[in-house]
């Protein structure tokens, strides 16, 4: 994809000296590394690496042991998580809780708050223009719980983006959506990088799907073991360090430029 | 029907604490916390036990006391152990009826209480049960209307809801906060056996035929309504324990919705061109 840098200057994360143990295991020993804003970056790193600790120490959900986290040059609280958009893997509940998807939309914004009570015609436009950017505003009045993967990330992509976020973290947007699946989706990412001029994070334990669509990969296994454009990670050494297996770039049939780890 | 005064204290409690349920219950059941009101409802024996033991005539207050003593260890466990949300829950459950029954023993005559207890007993509904019941379910309704977001938003994803700027931990310790003292109110009518029935049919049954969640909150709040006066009614018509007459009822009204929404999925597929 052609690299697209806005607001070149500042930082969007500057993670720090960051060290979390949990129980007898050093999950995260002295991470840092920053993200500079405007660009599509990745976080990898395989199961176990600390991927999912870190991305919680960025969101406030876990104290760290030592060390700085600061997003958009503000340490992490309620003031900036305001501005930040994240896109989880899936939504826990059961399948017995019908939230729908225009409700669940109007959980984000301060004037749809009232949806128990109240149906505004206008409000209703704000939320069908969000779903129809991510191109599924054919689901509006769908029970969240019946969306495939793919129409789900979406409909939280547009969640997202309702608060107007500087900063978007998603977490392994690809798992659960095929091939073709995945190409719309950075489609769709590339799109909205471009439109909303924000700063996007996927964070993912697959290496050859963030391959094409990141100016930045930052490879993660207990510390940032290597950081570099993806073609600069690709190189085997370095990735071995971060998978602690080897690694052979393979290219795949349906064309040049995605690499998996054997 | 309801001329006499303890009729109609039983009908108003049931038209009171059954909705409630229904309400909260949209919430338990979405958030798989049915066996964590199980376990709730059954700490209430152990305070029921504590209650006579330490002389009091009416066992409410030790009641809720122990069932929020019991509802905290086990966010406590969950949060500071290893050990699995079910084996905690299955410990504390089986943990409070082994101590309510032992002490429930050893106390000489109140073997018959236990009954009552276990399966409920509208005649036990006084003027003080329906004034707490009142002030109860203004309480907790305005409040869970009040933050209806919040907590539609934490039952959806409890990190989303975090990032938007929710107080993840103070609004779960509220929510079983207020499920506590619900449940242990219901106990009067439902019987500890029976209590989470209401907290899990009124919503499958609204389930059935809404769209929406605030149709199913409408529809729960409802059903649950329904369920609580007709087997009221029911009780005092043919001489039935309230809980199982209660929950019969909702069960009826699950049955009649689920063949009814059967019905109408079956239509729209004959309709729909192949």
């Amino acid at each position: 994809m052609a690299e697209i840098h806005f607001h070149p200057r500042g930082l969007a994360i500057e993670v720090r000296g960051l060290r979390v143990t949990l129980g007898d295991t050093a999950v995260l020993r002295g991470v840092d590394f920053h993200v500079p804003k405007g660009q599509i970056v990745a976080l990898i790193g395989p199961n176990g690496s600390g991927k999912t600790t870190l991305l919680r120490c960025l969101l406030g959900l876990q104290r760290p042991d030592a060390g700085q986290v600061r997003l958009l040059g503000e340490e992490v609280g309620p003031a900036v998580l305001k501005r930040i958009g994240y896109v989880p893997q899936r939504l826990p509940f059961d399948r017995s809780f019908i939230l729908s998807v225009r409700e669940f939309l109007s959980l984000r914004l301060r004037e749809t708050r009232g949806w128990f009570w109240q149906r505004h015609r206008s409000t209703d436009a704000h939320l069908r223009a969000a779903l129809a950017e991510v191109g599924v505003d054919h689901l509006f009045d769908r029970p969240i719980a019946g969306l495939s993967g793919g129409q789900l990330q979406r409909v939280l992509i547009a969640f997202s983006l309702l608060g107007k976020p500087e900063l978007l973290l998603l977490d392994e947007p690809t798992a659960g959506v095929d091939t073709p699946g995945e190409q719309d989706f950075y489609g769709l990412i590339t799109e909205v990088h471009r439109r909303h001029k924000l700063t996007v994070v996927l964070v993912s334990h697959d290496l050859s799907m963030v391959y094409r669509h990141a100016a930045r990969v930052y490879a993660l296994n207990g510390i940032i073991c290597c950081e570099g454009t993806p073609e600069e990670v690709m190189n085997a050494d370095s990735l071995k360090q971060a998978y602690g297996i080897h690694v052979t770039p393979y290219h795949h049939e349906h064309g040049p430029g995605h690499h998996h780890v054997h | 029907m309801f001329t006499e005064a303890y009729m109609q204290r039983a009908l108003l409690t049931a038209l009171l604490l059954a909705p409630l349920c229904g309400l909260l219950g949209v919430f338990v059941t979405a958030r798989r916390m049915a066996f964590f009101s199980d376990t709730i409802s059954h700490a209430a024996l152990a305070g029921i036990a504590v209650g006579f033991w330490l002389g009091f005539t009416d066992p409410t207050l030790p009641m809720i006391a122990v069932s929020l003593g019991v509802a905290m260890f086990m966010l406590w466990l969950r949060e500071k152990t290893d050990l699995l949300n079910d084996t905690i829950m299955a410990l504390l459950l089986s943990g409070s009826v082994a101590f309510g029954i032992v002490v429930l023993s050893l106390l000489k005559g109140y073997r018959g209480e236990l009954h009552r207890y276990l399966f409920g007993d509208i005649l036990s509904v006084g003027p003080q049960e329906v004034a707490i019941a009142v002030v109860v379910t203004a309480i907790v309704g305005t409040v869970v209307f009040a933050r209806l977001n919040a907590l539609a938003l934490l039952t959806a994803h409890e990190d989303l809801a975090h990032v938007s700027g929710i107080s993840v931990r103070g609004l779960n310790y509220a929510f079983v906060l207020v499920l506590t003292v619900v449940v242990a109110l219901s106990i009067r009518l439902l019987g500890i056996i029976l209590v989470t029935s209401l907290l899990v049919i009124p919503p499958a049954t609204a389930r059935n035929l809404a769209n929406n969640l605030r149709q199913q909150l409408i529809l729960a709040i409802i059903v649950g309504a329904l369920g609580g006066a007709g087997g009221v009614a029911l009780s005092f018509q043919f001489d039935l324990p309230c809980g199982p007459s209660i929950v019969l009822t909702c069960l009826g009204l699950f049955l009649i919705t689920l063949v009814g929404s059967a019905l109408r999925k079956s239509r729209r597929r004959n309709l729909s061109p192949i």
